[in-house]
């Protein structure tokens, strides 16, 4: 047994390879961008070595700070419209008997999807001429309601929110279904035996029930909204006049367009820090609110 | 008493009919759209097409290459996504099934590194890498950060599995006279296939999607991957929507056929993964 539980060449021959492609595509650029962010660099030369200037020269930057903004909005979109409307969605699906399988699989369809062609879909949706969303409010004689959706600072990134939610809000209902078929049938009946029925067995008793999956998507929802690029990229490009630009199509703005690397991996540093103090912060108030709640 | 029961189970239907419109009408709106020609998409944007009209796909195949980025998304995707799950595999069965536990945690740990970083803040310094191995602008550039990307959650999946099997079919194995490759190949593996299907699955979604690294790692156009090329065809040709359609279909019919043939297994997996990771 020990011999083939303790074979050092086979077990080296397991680890070694997979190991080295991760270590070096994934944990080497993850030291490299903490190097690089101390330099100056057009990505061409020798970086020049400038200590914490690019992490000065952020505090200052006005673009950065709304691109800042606009990923605060949207994780506080995300967790407080996109997961209460998951939530909501979620007790009803499990309400019903005919259909559910086929509003699961509908609702879930479009997270399979490449964010590629679902971002040209909704650029055609938001098209100021022939896209759906003008027309339908032309035909409902909401007319003064169009405008050019994906052009306009007020409205370009609650555009794409709507959109990364359209992509996303099906994918998490799955999640949070599993866990309301989870809770085991004597729980719910105890509690309609104690007169919770409709909304209040939903309030009272379904949604404590499966708080470890509403934390979970919580999460997944914070840390994808400080994830979001590809989305970005592809439906606005940050504009018009940075008005939808996120810290991560900001740093990739800094390097391939102004081939400023080092001030991009800063930016990337940033991104990283952040994304971790959001994740405390939400463990931190997730331990509170349990401790009080139980 | 009747009618009241009725409107009782009839009403969350109602609640959720408007949602699944919404999310059901753009994909319809993309099928009808590619099989008309512009006038009809302007003028009619909401009906069916007059006469199911496949010209768009053959402009889409023929003009545009579509075919073409078809087979480079398949070929990126195929191979990065079986040399995940054979590297992701190994490792597994390393850190389960093999006595060394101080080793295996640093690994394990190292993987579980990844869950803390954005990936899109290694994009950067992933690119000048890509550049300096000389990989830019061969397919290779996606496939190892592919692979790359894909083995934590991989192994996280895998892993969990593979504690749950009894330590008594190894021993029979080892009577047997069966090594340690033989005992994966011949006993592991075999009882780990259901759950290697649906990593598979996930991986393969998730490359056959990437758009960043693709759009940036690549500048050859001979080289590009169907998203990229979506993204091109839309910003090139905006004004033709029935091609630009046309193209959106063609690269989403593959994982919409493998969600209709796999549905339970892919949100089983997507589901499973993400409570784990």
């Amino acid at each position: 047994m020990n011999n083939i539980q303790r074979n050092h060449w086979a077990y080296a021959v397991f680890v070694v390879p997979a190991m080295l492609i991760y270590v070096t595509f994934y944990l080497v650029p993850l030291f490299q961008s903490l190097q690089y962010s101390l330099t100056q660099w057009n990505g061409i030369n020798d970086p020049v070595f400038v200590g914490l200037d690019n992490f000065a020269k952020v505090l200052t930057d006005d673009s950065f700070w709304i691109s800042f903004n606009n990923n605060m909005y949207f994780v506080l979109f995300s967790v407080f419209i996109q997961v209460p409307f998951i939530i909501l969605i979620s007790i009803i699906v499990s309400s019903v008997r005919r259909f559910l399988d086929f509003y699961k699989l509908t609702v879930f369809m479009p997270s399979i999807l490449s964010t590629a062609s679902i971002g040209v879909i909704w650029q055609f949706i938001y098209a100021p001429e022939a896209g759906l969303l003008n027309q339908l409010l032309r035909t409902i004689g909401l007319e003064h309601w169009t405008r050019i959706w994906l052009g306009d600072e007020a409205t370009a990134m609650l555009a794409v929110l709507l959109t990364n939610s359209w992509q996303w809000t099906g994918f998490y209902i799955v999640l949070v279904l599993a866990a309301i078929f989870a809770i085991p049938k004597e729980m719910l009946e105890a509690g309609e035996m104690d007169g919770a029925t409709g909304w209040k067995k939903a309030w009272l008793l379904t949604i404590p029930l499966i708080r470890p999956v509403i934390v979970v998507t919580l999460l997944l929802s914070i840390t994808g909204a400080m994830k979001a690029l590809d989305i970005i990229l592809i439906m606005t490009k940050g504009g018009p006049f940075g008005s939808s630009e996120v810290m991560a199509s900001y740093m990739y703005k800094q390097a391939y367009t102004l081939s400023d690397f080092g001030y991009a991996n800063a930016i990337a540093v940033i991104i990283s820090l952040f994304t971790a103090l959001l994740a405390l912060v939400f463990h931190y108030i997730n331990v509170k609110t349990r401790e009080a709640t139980e | 008493m009747m009618f009241k029961k009725k409107v009782k189970q009839l009403a969350p239907h109602l609640f959720l009919w408007p949602y699944i419109l919404i999310v059901l009408y753009p994909l319809l709106f993309v099928i009808t759209a590619s099989m008309k020609n512009n006038t009809e998409i302007f003028n009619d944007p909401w009906g069916l097409p007059a006469v199911f009209n496949m010209q768009n796909y053959r402009d889409a195949l023929t003009n545009s290459y579509i075919g073409h980025y078809f087979a480079n998304s398949l070929y990126v995707g195929v191979v990065a996504t079986v040399s995940t799950l054979l590297l992701s595999t190994a490792i597994a069965y390393a850190v389960t099934r093999m006595k060394y536990p101080v080793i295996s945690k640093l690994v394990y740990g190292m993987l579980l590194l990844s869950l803390l970083i954005p990936p899109a803040s290694l994009l950067i310094p992933l690119y000048t890498l890509v550049k300096d191995f000389g990989l830019y602008n061969t397919p290779l550039a996606l496939i190892f950060p592919y692979i790359a990307f894909g083995i934590p959650l991989t192994v996280f999946v895998l892993a969990a599995f593979l504690k749950s099997i009894p330590n008594e079919l190894e021993e029979a194995g080892i009577i047997d006279g069966l090594n340690t490759f033989g005992i994966l190949w011949r006993i592991i593996i075999p009882l780990t296939l259901p759950t290697l299907v649906t990593v598979f699955i996930l991986n393969f979604i998730n490359n056959w999607n990437e758009f960043v690294m693709a759009n940036l790692f690549l500048s050859n156009e001979k080289l590009r991957t169907l998203p990229v090329a979506i993204v091109a065809f839309a910003d090139k040709f905006n004004m033709n929507y029935g091609a630009m359609t046309a193209a959106i279909t063609i690269s989403i019919i593959p994982v919409i056929l493998i969600f209709a043939l796999l549905q339970r297994r892919i949100i089983e997996g997507v589901t499973a993964g993400s409570v784990k990771g």
